[in-house]
């Protein structure tokens, strides 16, 4: 792969701000300027992600561990102050995964958060909990279950979208049918000795939890993948990795037009097969009718980081873009800045030593520009990089694992006119 | 490669001894199912000189390991994280995975998603090991 990484000078700032210190690492790496921010997050934090509202302001979720104890906690930077850490939630309970985390969803004065409880002692099933934040009250609801069943199975990698109304877009892995004696998606009753497959659904809740509507989206998904979702100008845009019945899992779509899900396909059809959980999911972003979508797969055992860009709000896609080829573990994400510039994060694989890299591309697919993070590590423990944009700036959230779980923040900021580098 | 802090307690291999390397997590469905295939198939290859280890790939600590480890009735060794750095394998990028080491610890086999006990043999067949087959029954289906 080409790196067009400079080595860049580095400048030390150390800046004290109102409310918590804020203590900034500013890397030059070309025009590109890299702040590591000291996150609210303290020692035995992990399992991050960083979300934006409308106003412009950055979450930052993460899981803190005291012995078996977990807790989902938040802070918001605003004007540059983080505000003192929240606790939402608590459980020595909770289903800990490094690919399947809570998540923080901001909608205007609204929030929703959402954890994974086990559903019984000594199995491997777990429910998504939900608590919403009531604005006026100033405090959180009441957790509840927000899928419907009452099997003890796998249900999680849920992602979430801010909607009109205050109305928030669930998504779901469901394994509800999974268990013998199912009721199948389409209303037939399974066999009790037959398991059937991994579902993923959807549902819009109200500000107050409530469900106003529910679907499945597909009935035979891949078991341990992420799920992302995004708002184009036309509406919801879900995306997933899809299982055949021959067992290929590449990365499937479906939108939500005319107040109905479209028929899921592929975004392109990489004909990965395997009967195993690749355990990397896709990343959506929209911004109007523009949306890009990353992904990994590693057909022959090669990995790979694929880019595909739509200008007609997802409907279709372009060829493929190759974002990282054979050095690389995946962990996508993906944003698109308001100049329209696309913003993939990813992992190298360097074994120990893996890199946590944005790769920049033009509304094109051109590339513009490949910038490392961090020296982050391969390890699972170091779970899945997440990234936002605001405006022309991304920030991503990441954990460190080398003396003790450390969750971390850097804010990454481009030149305003990026320099068209060539393809790879 | 010493294999003797490995838990549950087993005789560290000889040398000369091929290693089936398999990557297990509590959360992979077809892990969880190809498990009591490799228990059995470990017993089977008791007296030969094929050995079967197993692989945390979350990498949580070794008290934890060994708590999901029994949980999830792993009844081959699994090795410490020291012991998977000997080994220099390169991290899968699909549970499970398992891999077939030579005597030299080099990769002979990488065999991707849940397999069954006659693509076990068969791959061990491939490599000429000798390998009594005829107890080995489990048969595994698509996860």
């Amino acid at each position: 792969m080409k790196s067009l990484m400079s080595a860049g000078s580095m400048k030390v700032i150390f800046a004290f701000c109102i409310g918590l210190s804020v203590q900034t690492t500013t890397l030059f790496a070309g025009q590109t300027e890299i702040e590591l921010i000291t996150s609210p997050a303290t020692a035995n934090s992990s399992l991050s992600r960083v979300v934006a509202d409308r106003k412009g302001r950055l979450y930052l979720s993460w899981v803190s561990q005291d012995g078996q104890m977990l807790s989902l906690n938040y802070s918001r930077l605003d004007k540059g102050n983080w505000s003192p850490p929240e606790v939402i939630s608590t459980g020595d309970d909770w289903f800990k995964n490094w690919a399947d985390f809570p998540f923080l969803s901001v909608n205007g004065d609204n929030m929703t958060a959402l954890w994974l409880r086990k559903s019984a002692k000594g199995t491997y099933d777990y429910n998504v909990e939900a608590s919403f934040y009531n604005p006026k009250e100033q405090r959180w609801g009441k957790a509840i279950k927000i899928h419907k069943d009452e099997i003890s199975a796998e249900h999680g990698f849920v992602s979430m979208l801010p909607m009109n109304d205050d109305r928030t877009l669930i998504t779901w892995l469901d394994g509800r049918e999974t268990r013998g004696g199912y009721q199948a998606a389409d209303g037939s009753q399974g066999k009790q000795d037959v398991a059937g497959a991994m579902t993923i659904r959807a549902g819009v809740f109200s500000q107050h939890g409530d469900t106003i509507s529910e679907w499945v989206l597909d009935g035979s998904v891949c078991d341990c993948c992420q799920t992302s979702s995004a708002m184009s100008s036309l509406g919801p845009l879900v995306v997933y990795r899809n299982r055949t019945e021959d067992e290929i899992r590449d990365i499937y779509i479906t939108r939500f037009i005319d107040g109905a899900w479209t028929a899921p396909a592929a975004i392109h059809n990489d004909d990965w097969k395997i009967a195993g959980c690749p355990v990397n999911g896709p990343s959506i972003a929209a911004r109007g009718s523009q949306v890009a979508v990353a992904w990994f797969t590693a057909v022959d055992d090669i990995p790979q980081v694929k880019l595909a860009i739509s200008t007609d709000n997802g409907a279709s896609f372009s060829a493929p873009v190759m974002v990282a080829d054979q050095n690389t573990v995946g962990r996508v994400g993906a944003t698109i800045l308001e100049s329209g510039i696309i913003v993939v994060s990813w992992m190298g694989d360097a074994t120990n030593k893996a890199k946590l890299m944005l790769s920049l591309y033009s509304p094109e697919g051109a590339l513009l520009e490949h910038t490392k993070v961090a020296q982050s590590n391969a390890s699972r423990r170091s779970g899945f990089p997440i990234i936002e944009s605001i405006g022309n700036d991304v920030y991503v959230t990441w954990t460190d694992i080398e003396e003790q779980n450390q969750v971390k923040v850097a804010k990454v900021r481009y030149a305003a006119e990026p320099k068209h580098s060539g393809s790879e | 490669m010493s294999l003797g802090a490995t838990e549950p307690e087993k005789t560290a291999p000889a040398e000369g001894t091929w290693t089936i390397v398999n990557y297990w997590s509590e959360w992979c469905a077809p892990c969880r199912k190809e498990i009591p295939m490799f228990n059995k198939l470990n017993q089977q290859l008791a007296a030969s000189n094929v050995t079967i280890v197993g692989v945390n790939f979350d990498e949580d600590s070794r008290d934890e390991t060994l708590k999901i480890a029994k949980k999830m009735g792993v009844d081959f060794p699994t090795l410490t994280m020291e012991e998977v750095k000997l080994l220099n394998l390169k991290a899968p990028t699909v549970l499970p995975t398992t891999y077939i080491l030579s005597p030299e610890n080099e990769v002979v086999a990488k065999l991707l998603g849940e397999q069954s006990a006659e693509d076990m043999l068969k791959q061990l067949a491939l490599l000429n090991l000798p390998v009594k087959t005829n107890q080995v029954s489990t048969k595994q289906t698509g996860n």
